[in-house]
């Protein structure tokens, strides 16, 4: 899997994000690091509100106007993008740097056209120079993800939940970016559906050779489409490796809860086992490991020290007691990924 | 949309039916009718009062008197007006109504205009300033009771600054040796300003269509070249002088309208577009690297204005019944004015024309708006 690694299109370096409220600071990112390859697929994996969202919008530094970020560098090809001036941050923004929102489904503003909305993303980074070039640029956008071209000039409301979700995939390709992310693409979509686009996603993808971070809470998706997962939980990055290695054997615990959580469609029915508790409570996180609270293996250390990093290859873990590297279940060994 | 245009020609013409209805039997039901006024006038012999009660028709029945005003009214004739005599009501209606409505329209653009402006900054840029200012002289303003308002205006601006006129349509010192009557310079002014309009959209609507990507460079240019042509035009005529001399007089009403109206689209759009700026496509939109300035007027307050243009139609009907008050404080002869002085000196025929014109003009307003409606919101299709 690991195998030559190219220089890193993106290096995320101690990232933290705060957010400031009524009841208190917020710690919704915490010490955050990773590097991405050209070509590359990170999935982030977690439960709602542990940070991956907000991972995200830093990259793209859209943040809500009670928000800061603590410290940590965002590189790309090399430039730190978190120092910049807005004017030319917005020079990066969609042109090395797109993504495909969350409610994908609502990023179309209702009152202009889809091609529209396409072609002025293209207009503002000067992608093409004349209205025929951007159509035609458009046009190829809609084959790529498999929608009609002539429906450029139609309004979302005349889309299907499917057609709006490949135009805004189209649209997150138009200014050939370095990097796309993709938050929870497919969440409002019909199973069916969203494995198609899904695969597509992933198809072009490798074939632009962009690099991709697949944000989601639906782990099975995640490893689907992605190379390497991340693990988040309470802000903070507690896992990193090979998609096909953290899921034949989790090291973090918490991965391992994750994991047992979700139903497998290939093997046979296993219990599933819910993990007891609530995500701390992010304004005064425990001190230690954040997840010491809810985690069966937890002791003294862990509630004190937050974990150093354990390797297994190019593969980590935060925490002090990362789970052996026997299978989980023969289940999860015997699916394909 | 030919048809539902078709259909609310049809639904127009009904309540305007009901509107002609209602005026005549309101009008019936007065104290003060033909009859009185001038067939029972003690000095008149008893002849002449039966002739005259003849002629009005008030010696039919009831019914039979409505029909003939049914007819008459669906014939545009709507008689002779007491107080002008002999003008036809009409004749007056069509001197008056067009000072209405320029003079309206004109305040309810300007301070649509200015609150939709103000309420998208304020909203974009929370807790400036600005914010403060806004909405508390809008509020002040809004509320603020508008005879005294407007007297107020006058007083400052005409009387202690003598900037402008203290009221009416002109002044007739200028006007003396004038060849030409007030109407036809008006007219004239209005051709020129609905040219302008038209000439503008046309620049608009050809260069949306050149082709190239962005904003068309040549538009700007060329829609202010006219605009400066006309002043020069007009200003080279001989009737440019009296022309400046109406406009002299629209300045003050138009400023007192706008003043006293514009924080009710302010906050609207202010609110409107907090709503708007919180959603994803605003998110996405500034995701693209669009600059704020696109960002925010693009899209933010393009979708803001849709809630607010329907609040246009209130004060498109609102400019209107608020014509009694503002023509009579700055004695604009319109028909707010005419209304106004045609009940107070029992000039029916001229109040039944006046009420059924007002009435004409709010539903006007109403397919105006409708039809903007879906020009702005491309999910509304009206079958």
């Amino acid at each position: 899997m690991a195998t030559v690694r190219e220089a890193p299109v993106l290096e995320v370096v101690d990232l933290s994000l705060r957010y400031q409220t009524r009841q208190g600071e917020v710690q919704a990112v915490e010490g955050v690091s990773f590097e991405l390859a050209q070509g590359q697929s990170l999935g982030l994996v977690g439960e709602s509100g542990c940070g991956k969202t907000s991972v995200a919008t830093s990259l793209m530094r859209l943040l809500p106007e009670n928000a800061y970020l603590a410290g940590g560098q965002v590189k790309l090809g090399g430039t730190d993008l978190l120092p910049l001036s807005d004017d030319e941050i917005r020079g990066y923004r969609w042109r090395r740097i797109a993504m495909v929102f969350q409610a994908a489904m609502n990023s179309l503003d209702p009152v202009h056209r889809v091609g529209q909305q396409v072609i002025e993303a293209i207009e503002a980074h000067r992608m093409e120079t004349t209205l025929a070039d951007a159509r035609e640029r458009v046009a190829r956008l809609f084959r790529m993800v498999g929608l009609d071209p002539q429906l450029m000039d139609r309004y979302p409301h005349e889309f299907s939940g499917g057609m709006r979700q490949r135009a805004v995939i189209a649209m997150a390709l138009s200014c050939d970016p370095d990097l796309i992310i993709a938050d929870e693409p497919t969440t409002a979509l019909d199973v069916i559906v969203q494995d198609r686009i899904l695969r597509e996603l992933k198809v072009v993808q490798q074939e632009l050779r962009m690099g991709m971070i697949y944000i989601s809470h639906d782990i099975g998706v995640v490893a689907e489409v992605t190379d390497r997962i991340g693990v988040m939980y309470a802000g903070r990055l507690v896992e990193l490796g090979d998609t096909a290695d953290v899921f034949r054997s989790p090291m973090h615990p918490y991965t391992a809860a994750l994991m047992s959580s979700f139903p497998s469609v290939h093997g046979e029915r296993l219990p599933l086992v819910g993990l007891a508790g609530e995500p701390p409570n992010l304004i005064d996180p425990p001190a230690g490991c954040p997840f010491h609270p809810r985690c069966p293996y937890a002791d003294d250390i862990c509630r004190t020290e937050f974990p150093d990093r354990s390797f297994r290859g190019d593969n980590w873990a935060a925490c002090w007691h990362p789970l052996d590297a026997s299978p989980l279940s023969e289940d999860r060994q015997n699916q394909d990924f | 949309m030919t048809r539902y245009l078709a259909k609310r020609a049809g639904q127009m013409a009904l309540t305007l039916f009901l509107i002609v209805t209602l005026t005549f039997f309101l009008v019936q039901a007065q104290p003060g009718d033909y009859a009185t006024f001038y067939a029972l006038n003690p000095d008149l012999p008893a002849e002449v009062r039966a002739q005259l009660k003849e002629s009005f028709g008030l010696d039919k029945p009831l019914w039979q008197q409505y029909l003939v005003h049914m007819k008459n009214t669906f014939t545009g004739n709507f008689g002779v007006s007491f107080g002008h005599f002999p003008r036809p009501v009409m004749e007056v209606l069509a001197e008056r109504l067009p000072r209405t409505a320029v003079l309206f329209l004109t305040a309810t653009a300007v301070s649509f205009y200015i609150g939709f402006f103000l309420g998208k900054a304020i909203a974009w840029r929370r807790g400036g300033v600005l914010e403060y200012a806004a909405t508390i002289s809008g509020a002040t303003l809004f509320t603020a009771f508008t005879p005294a308002f407007g007297l107020m205006m006058i007083w400052v601006f005409a009387f202690k600054l003598g900037w402008l006129p203290v009221g009416k349509f002109l002044d007739p010192l200028i006007w003396r040796g004038a060849e030409v009557s007030a109407n036809h310079v008006f007219s004239y002014m209005l051709v020129t300003g609905a040219a302008f309009i038209v000439f503008a959209f046309l620049v608009l609507f050809f260069f949306r269509r050149s082709g190239r990507i962005g904003p068309a460079p040549l538009v700007a240019p060329i829609i202010g070249a006219a605009a400066l042509a006309i002043p020069v035009a007009w200003g080279l005529s001989d009737i440019g002088f009296l022309a400046l001399d109406i406009l002299r007089h629209m300045i003050l009403p138009i400023v007192t309208l706008t003043l006293i109206s514009f924080a009710g689209t302010m906050l609207l759009t202010r609110n409107s577009m907090l709503e708007t700026m919180r959603e994803d496509y605003v998110m996405a939109a500034r995701a693209k690297g669009l600059p704020e300035k696109v960002v925010r007027d693009r899209h933010a307050a393009r979708n803001a204005l849709l809630p607010v243009v329907t609040s246009l139609v209130y004060s498109l009907i609102f400019a209107i019944d608020g014509s009694v008050i503002i023509e009579g404080v700055f004695s604009w002869p319109g028909m707010g004015m005419t209304l106004l002085d045609a009940v107070r000196s029992e000039d029916l025929p001229l109040v039944m024309g006046s009420m059924v014109f007002i009435g004409l003009f709010s539903l006007l307003a109403h397919v105006i708006v409708d039809v903007l409606y879906v020009y702005l919101d491309p999910r509304i299709r009206y079958q």
